[in-house]
C-alpha cells in the first residue's frame, strides 16, 4: 500500500502534538489544565489510530477520553479542595522515583521501537475493520466482553443509587448528622432537634 | 470534487442555517406576543455587528488561551458534525464508516468545550454554568447514543449514508416513533437552548458566557446556533430520511428537513417551560433514559 505524503505529514503533526501536550501535562500548574492537555494528547493518538485504519477504535478513544478526562478533572478538583482548580500547584511529586520510572519506561519502549522487527502486513483489500472488530468482540470473546459490560453497568447503577439525593428514608441532606469530633461522640455542628422544635424566633437568643 | 462541493454546501448551511435560527426565534417570539427587539430579519445582523464592535471583557487571571479557544472549539465541533451529514448518496464531506460514533464523540467533546468556556473565565457564575452543563451533559449523551443505536440497527451500519438508505421504504420517524422526540430534547440540551438552557441561563446572569463580551461572545453565539444547525442535520439524516424525497433534488430535501427541525426546535425552545437543573437531571435519568431503552428495544424487536 502506498502511503501518501499528505498522510505522512498528518502523522508527524499529530505525533508532535501528542508528545507536546503529554509533556505539558506535567509542566502546567493546574489539574484542570493537566487533564485537558492529556485529553489533547489522547485525541492526537486517536487520530493516528484513524490513520492506521482503526476507524472504530480511534473514535472510541475520542469519546471515552473526552468524558473520562472531564470526570477526572472534576473529581480531582473536588478531592484536592483547590477552588475550581485555578490555584497554581505543582503537578509532579516523588521526583526521583518518577525520573527513574520514566527513564526506564522510555528506554524499554524506545528499544522496542528500534530493535523489534515489525511485521509488514498491508491491509487485505476487502477488510472491513468495524465489522471484523464486531465479530471479534461478539463472537469468540462474547463471554469476556459481556461479563465485563454487566459488571461495569452494575457498578454504575450502584454508584448512582449510593450517591443519589433521594433515598428510601427521604432526601439525603435531611436528618443526616455529621460524625462526632471524637469516635462515638456527639455529632459536630449545630444539633438538628434544637432547630426543629424551637420555632421561628429560636435563633434570636 | 464532490467532497469540495459538499464542503462548500456545509459551510453555506452553517451560515444560512444559523441566521435562519436567529430569525425564526425572533419571529416565533413576535407571533406569540413575547418581547423581542427590532425587525426579526435585521436584529440578528445588528446584534452581530454590535458585538463585533464591543470590547472583549477581561476577568482577573483567566486561563486566556482556553477562554478564547473554547468558542472556536465549539464552533469547530459543530462544523465537524455537519460534515458527517450526506446531502445525497455521493455528496458528502466525510462519509465515515463510523460516522454515528464520531457524532457521539462530538457530543462528548462539546461537554469539554462548554466546561472550558465556563471554567477558564475564573469567575463564579461562569464556573457554576460550566459545572452545571457537565452534570447534565452526561445524561444528554446517553439518551442520544441509545436513540442513535436504535437508528443504526435497521441500517446495519454506522455510516450515515447507510442510515439514510435504510429509510427508503419507511422513515425512522415512523418506524421508531420515540426516537425523534427524544433526540429533539437532547438537541435542546446539547445546545442549551430554550428550556434546557441551564449552562448560560439568566439565573446565572448568562452562565458560562456571563463574563464574555465583544468578538469572543459573538463567536460563542454563532457556535451555539451552528451546533443547533449541525444537530438538525443529524436529526434530519437519522430520522427524516435525509436526502430522500420525490420531485426535488436530494440536497434541497435535506435543507428543507433541516429547516423543519430548526423551526421545531426554535418553537419548542420558546413554548416549553424552563426546568430547574436538579429536576432536569431527574427527568433525564428517570423518564427519558428509560424511554430511550424502550426505543432501543422497539428498534431491536423490529430489526429481528
Amino acid at each position: 500500500m502506498q502511503t501518501s505524503l499528505f498522510a505522512d505529514a498528518i502523522f508527524w503533526v499529530l505525533a508532535a502534538l501528542a508528545v507536546f501536550s503529554g509533556w505539558r501535562v506535567f509542566r502546567t500548574d493546574s489539574m484542570v489544565r493537566a487533564s485537558f492537555f492529556l485529553l489533547a494528547s489522547f485525541i492526537a493518538v486517536g487520530a493516528i489510530m484513524l490513520l492506521l485504519a482503526a476507524v472504530y477504535l480511534g473514535l472510541a478513544m475520542l469519546f471515552m477520553m473526552a468524558v473520562e478526562m472531564m470526570v477526572m478533572a472534576l473529581f480531582m478538583v473536588m478531592f484536592m479542595m483547590n477552588p475550581a482548580g485555578l490555584n497554581p500547584m505543582v503537578m509532579v511529586h516523588q521526583h526521583r522515583l518518577s525520573i527513574v520510572a520514566g527513564g526506564l519506561a522510555f528506554a524499554v519502549l524506545g528499544a522496542l521501537a528500534l530493535f523489534v522487527e515489525f511485521p509488514d502486513r498491508p491491509l487485505p483489500a476487502g477488510l472491513d475493520p468495524v465489522a471484523s472488530l464486531g465479530r471479534e468482540m461478539l463472537g469468540d470473546s462474547m463471554l469476556v466482553f459481556e461479563s465485563a459490560g454487566i459488571v461495569l453497568l452494575a457498578t454504575m447503577i450502584g454508584v448512582v443509587v449510593m450517591s443519589s439525593h433521594r433515598g428510601r428514608f427521604g432526601a439525603a441532606d435531611q436528618g443526616s448528622l455529621p460524625p462526632g469530633l471524637e469516635p462515638g461522640g456527639v455529632p459536630a455542628g449545630p444539633q438538628p432537634d434544637a432547630e426543629g422544635s424551637g420555632g421561628h424566633h429560636h435563633h434570636c437568643h | 470534487m464532490m467532497a469540495w462541493a459538499a464542503m462548500v454546501l456545509t459551510f453555506l448551511a452553517l451560515a444560512v442555517g444559523g441566521y435562519a435560527v436567529a430569525v425564526a426565534d425572533r419571529l416565533i417570539a413576535g407571533a406569540c406576543g413575547w418581547p423581542h427587539q427590532g425587525n426579526a430579519w435585521l436584529a440578528p445582523l445588528a446584534r452581530g455587528a454590535w458585538l463585533y464592535r464591543q470590547d472583549a471583557n477581561v476577568t482577573e487571571a483567566p486561563d486566556r488561551p482556553a477562554w478564547r479557544l473554547a468558542p472556536a472549539l465549539y464552533l469547530a465541533l459543530a462544523a465537524l458534525g455537519l460534515a458527517l451529514v450526506p446531502w445525497s448518496p455521493t455528496l458528502v464531506v466525510a462519509d465515515l464508516a463510523t460516522g454515528v460514533v464520531l457524532w457521539g464523540s462530538l457530543e462528548a467533546l462539546a461537554t469539554v468545550a462548554i466546561f472550558l468556556h465556563g471554567w477558564s473565565a475564573n469567575a463564579p457564575l461562569a464556573l457554576i454554568g460550566g459545572y452545571r452543563y457537565v452534570a447534565l451533559g452526561l445524561s444528554y449523551i446517553l439518551v442520544s447514543m441509545f436513540v442513535l443505536i436504535g437508528v443504526v440497527l435497521p441500517a446495519e451500519s454506522l455510516k450515515f449514508s447507510q442510515v439514510v438508505a435504510a429509510q427508503e421504504e419507511l422513515w425512522n420517524v415512523v418506524r421508531q416513533p420515540l426516537g425523534l422526540p427524544l433526540f429533539l430534547i437532547v438537541g435542546l440540551g446539547l445546545t442549551f437552548w430554550g428550556p434546557l438552557n441551564l449552562a448560560d441561563s439568566t439565573d446565572l446572569a448568562g452562565g458560562t458566557a456571563s463574563e464574555v463580551s465583544g468578538p469572543p461572545r459573538l463567536v460563542w453565539e454563532i457556535a451555539r446556533v451552528a451546533m443547533l444547525v449541525a444537530f438538525s442535520g443529524i436529526a434530519a439524516t437519522a430520522f427524516l430520511g435525509g436526502w430522500l424525497g420525490p420531485w426535488l433534488p436530494g440536497p434541497l430535501w435535506l435543507a428543507l428537513k433541516m429547516l423543519a427541525v430548526l423551526l421545531a426546535l426554535a418553537w419548542l425552545g420558546r413554548v416549553l417551560p424552563r426546568l430547574a437543573p436538579e429536576r432536569c437531571v431527574t427527568l433525564m435519568w428517570v423518564v427519558l433514559l428509560p424511554l430511550s431503552f424502550v426505543d432501543l428495544i422497539w428498534a431491536g424487536l423490529e430489526a429481528l
